[in-house]
């Protein structure tokens, strides 16, 4: 102790500490009171969500969080009407569909600059697809695949042509209608800036540039995304009407409806039935419309027990869906009869599910020898079914036990879950689907995939699969619309899911903003929004 | 006293090395595949097998320990397998909150947990004594994260006098600087974002205070109360000076020593990251960051975090030794003795 000589005595030591001890905690009290906040003023939307975005470059992001955030700052050559998943133009002012189908001819706006200064035109969109196709695709790219394909096993983009510095010619290698719809998703099909990609060695998860109505001002980790409005903007339809707009993030459900009440967000998302009166009698208003979702029970077709239709027909008529979604999810879902929703695929509305008839199944279930099956569930609230998978199986437990058949439950966290489906022998299981793009073949191709995480119910069937790839080819329209009905019928009979839920997409708002628009697709579009004194 | 430091950082090292193994090996054998999570709903097998082998996860446990290891020691501690930023990246845009948060918790604590405890042992046995032990208690009983709801509830919620969470509003908020914002907008002048920050701190400072301020009241009033009745104390009362001065100058100040080790580990594990606290708040801090990274199975962020927890916590205990030896001149630093 000798060797270290005091530079304050012990007892200024100890002065000093109990002085800014009792600083600090005078000045945490006598600071002012007050809630000040951008939430309360007229030139910032404020929007709350449970998350920070996985990133801001389209390539390299797959969540819903980003794609809210990302849809305000880049724009892509088509767009999705503002209720409903149908084309408009966009960046891209006109298209043509050779009659094989497999070219693609568009016309691109004139005068369009991105964020950083950087001309918009053929050759930007060029790089923009160019860098998600093969060989340049890398791994992290998630819906690289999905929206352009994979032209080695003979689907997706050929070819990228800038034929003059404003039209653009797309050569597919199959012909693909869900092609021009992929072209509107806000996940990987954004033109981003070429200067940008440059700058950020392709990766603009933390530098995003586009061309949309606002643009990317700061990111803070953990805390909110700031934009403001694109002063260049070029299209005078789509001009942001407010000046700053902040997506905030706040993870517990709870702490974002106070937000919202407490007036620090202007509108939240992400909460579920439980917090709609207290939204409600705060002042606040509250959003529902139908979600573009299916939530389901798949049976195993592999197992021992269900590979049997008759088994699988059986359990079903054990199940009232009806008393079941009404008592879980109150009014903020609707009892699924198809796999698609109605409003999405008017069409299904002649599918009809397997009827609910417990005595029936009590008998056929006992014919059949079924006494228990094993289920495996995922614990978190997922978009579809908000009360989380272990509730729902919890509840079909209950019905099943009535007529005489065990289920044996293991619950996951969802992460464990999604390798558990593939790995786990399990009779049944509990899965979910939020729709990527609006159209049939993103949720009916869920039963023909050979990714068994994907296909869950490990569906194999080759008439099945004919249809799907039909479909796939056949342009939009009444032909192809019964290709899917016909699929939708086959899954009825066959009873490969039992389909549970559509959930509505739920949001709180102050009434004092308007015109904001939740999409089908989950993104948040927020240039014509405003919000009054 | 030399010797001793290098002795403990010695001893330091072997305990991180400890902790970054228990760490590798919990994440790698616990942890479902993070190929799932990481490359999303539309992945392939192929896809999945092409990233692994791309991320070394089809590598030998000890080859993929050895090469984190060898990369901490170069100060790269990886890229998020989510984000793709790198580790030190996402530690350093949210460790700053933490430690604000931590060291604003911490003053409250200490300022009313002192002060508590001196007034409880010195009206021991009086209704004082047993409303500072009572609200101790609720202090160590009371669930942080009920308490900041209900704060959240009382202050936002109805009577709208304060933020429900977040650390600053975005519009005001200081770039640059340290990231502590209490420090960067005093420097900047920057008064009004200043008056905000503290307005956001006010109550997840409260509500994580709650838990250590019992703590060190209880420990205060404990250790106030044995020197209170050793006799140096009855001297100096014998020599006929103030109860004050004797309870300030000789009482407190060898009562401070239990309660100054025991400041030092309550900020460690403040500074660990306050999940719940963090969570409620909506506060940008490493916590409740490292638990999602947790679930998503994000390995070296995990790994990374886990490390630089481990060696706070061992800077942390370090320094409250030394400050310990220097507040009580008994202590040496012998051969045996360290």
């Amino acid at each position: 102790m000798d060797s270290l000589k005091p530079v304050v005595s012990r007892r200024k030591f100890v002065e000093i500490f109990g002085a800014v001890s009792a600083m600090g905690a005078t000045s945490m009290f006598v600071s002012g009171c007050g809630s000040t906040s951008s939430g309360s003023a007229t030139d910032t939307i404020t929007f709350g969500q449970g998350a920070d975005p996985r990133g801001l470059d389209p390539a390299y992001v797959d969540d819903g969080e980003s794609a809210k955030i990302m849809c305000n700052i880049y724009e892509t050559l088509l767009c999705y009407d503002k209720s409903s998943c149908d084309i408009k133009p966009c960046l891209a002012k006109e298209y043509k569909i050779s009659d094989d189908g497999l070219t693609y001819t568009l016309t691109l706006e004139q005068g369009v600059k991105f964020h950083d200064g950087t001309d918009f035109n053929a050759a930007a969109v060029k790089k923009s697809i160019e860098r998600q196709l093969e060989p340049n695709r890398n791994d992290d790219m998630p819906y690289a695949s999905f929206v352009f394909g994979t032209a080695s096993k003979g689907d997706g983009v050929k070819t990228v042509e800038a034929t003059d510095d404003h039209t653009v010619t797309i050569t597919l290698a199959a012909a693909s209608t869900p092609f021009l719809k992929n072209l509107a998703m806000v996940l990987a099909s954004p033109i981003v800036s070429p200067t940008a990609l440059d700058k950020n060695n392709g990766n603009l998860n933390e530098a995003p540039c586009g061309t949309g109505p606002y643009s990317f001002v700061s990111w803070s980790k953990g805390q909110n995304v700031v934009l403001k409005a694109n002063d260049s903007y070029w299209n005078s339809d789509k001009k942001a009407k407010t000046k700053n707009v902040i997506f905030k993030f706040i993870s517990e459900n709870a702490s974002r409806v106070t937000a919202l009440n407490n007036g620090e967000c202007d509108i939240i998302d992400g909460i579920d039935d439980t917090v709609v009166d207290t939204i409600k009698n705060a002042g606040n208003s509250l959003f529902d419309e139908d979600g573009m979702n299916i939530n389901y029970m798949a049976y195993n077709t592999t197992s021992s027990i269900f590979s049997d239709v008759n088994a699988r027909r059986a359990f079903s008529k054990a199940v009232d869906v009806a008393t079941l979604v009404k008592s879980l999810y109150g009014d903020y879902a609707s009892a699924a009869t198809s796999v698609m929703p109605l409003w999405m695929a008017p069409y299904d509305k002649d599918v009809a599910q397997v009827a609910y008839d417990a005595d029936a199944a009590k008998k056929e279930l006992a014919a059949l020898n079924i006494t228990q099956v094993k289920c495996i569930t995922y614990s978190n609230p997922r978009p579809y079914n908000t009360k989380g998978g272990q509730v729902l199986a919890e509840a079909i437990q209950g019905m099943l036990d009535k007529v005489g058949v065990k289920v044996n439950i293991d619950t996951y966290d969802w992460t464990t879950y999604k390798t558990k489906v593939q790995t786990e022998a399990y009779d049944i299981c509990f899965y979910g689907w939020t729709g990527d793009n609006g159209d049939p073949d993103n949720f009916m191709n869920l039963l023909a995939d050979s990714n068994v995480s994907m296909n869950v119910a490990r569906y194999d069937n080759s008439a099945y699969k004919a249809l799907i790839a039909e479909g796939l080819a056949t342009p939009e329209g009444d032909a192809r619309n019964d290709i899917y009905l016909q699929c939708e019928k086959m899954v009825a009979d066959q009873a490969v899911w039992l389909p549970i839920s559509h959930s509505k997409d739920l949001a709180g708002y102050n009434p004092k903003v308007k015109d904001f628009v939740i999409h089908p697709t989950g993104v948040v579009w927020l240039w014509g929004a405003t919000k009054s004194a | 006293m030399s010797k001793y430091i290098v002795k403990r950082i010695a001893q330091s090292l072997l305990v991180l090395l400890g902790v970054s193994i228990i760490v590798f090996l919990i994440m790698r054998v616990f942890s479902p595949d993070p190929a799932p999570v990481v490359l999303g709903e539309h992945a392939t097998e192929d896809s999945m097998k092409a990233w692994r082998d791309a991320n070394g996860l089809n590598d030998p446990i000890p080859v993929q320990y050895w090469t984190f290891l060898t990369g901490a020691l170069r100060g790269d501690l990886g890229t998020s397998y989510y984000t793709h930023s790198t580790v030190a990246s996402e530690i350093a845009s949210r460790f700053p909150a933490t430690i604000e948060l931590a060291l604003v918790a911490i003053i409250i604590a200490s300022a009313a947990g002192i002060a508590l405890g001196v007034v409880s042992a010195v009206h021991k046995g009086t209704a004082i004594d047993a409303t500072s032990m009572v609200l101790a208690l609720v202090g160590v009983s009371m669930p942080i994260f009920w308490l900041g709801i209900l704060l959240i509830i009382l202050f936002a919620g109805m009577w709208h006098i304060l933020p429900s969470g977040g650390r600053v509003d975005p519009l005001l908020q200081p770039t640059g600087g340290s990231g502590l914002y209490i420090i960067d907008t005093l420097f900047s002048g920057n008064f009004a974002a200043l008056g905000n920050v503290l307005q956001h701190l006010i109550l997840p400072a409260l509500a994580l205070s709650m838990y250590s301020m019992a703590i060190i009241t209880r420990m205060t009033r404990s250790s106030m109360l044995d020197t209170l009745n050793e006799d140096y104390v009855r001297t100096a009362r014998a020599k006929g000076l103030r109860e004050k001065k004797v309870t300030k100058h000789h009482a407190l100040r060898n009562a401070m020593l239990p309660v100054t080790t025991v400041i030092g580990l309550q900020l460690g594990s403040l500074l660990g990251g306050a999940v719940l606290t963090e969570t409620v708040f909506a506060w940008p801090g490493i916590g409740k960051f490292t638990v999602e990274c947790i679930l998503k199975s994000d390995f070296p962020v995990v790994q990374g975090v886990v490390l630089l927890i481990g060696v706070i916590f061992v800077v942390i205990n370090l320094v409250v030794d030394i400050i310990y030896a220097y507040l009580d001149p008994r202590i040496k630093y012998s051969k045996e003795e360290a």
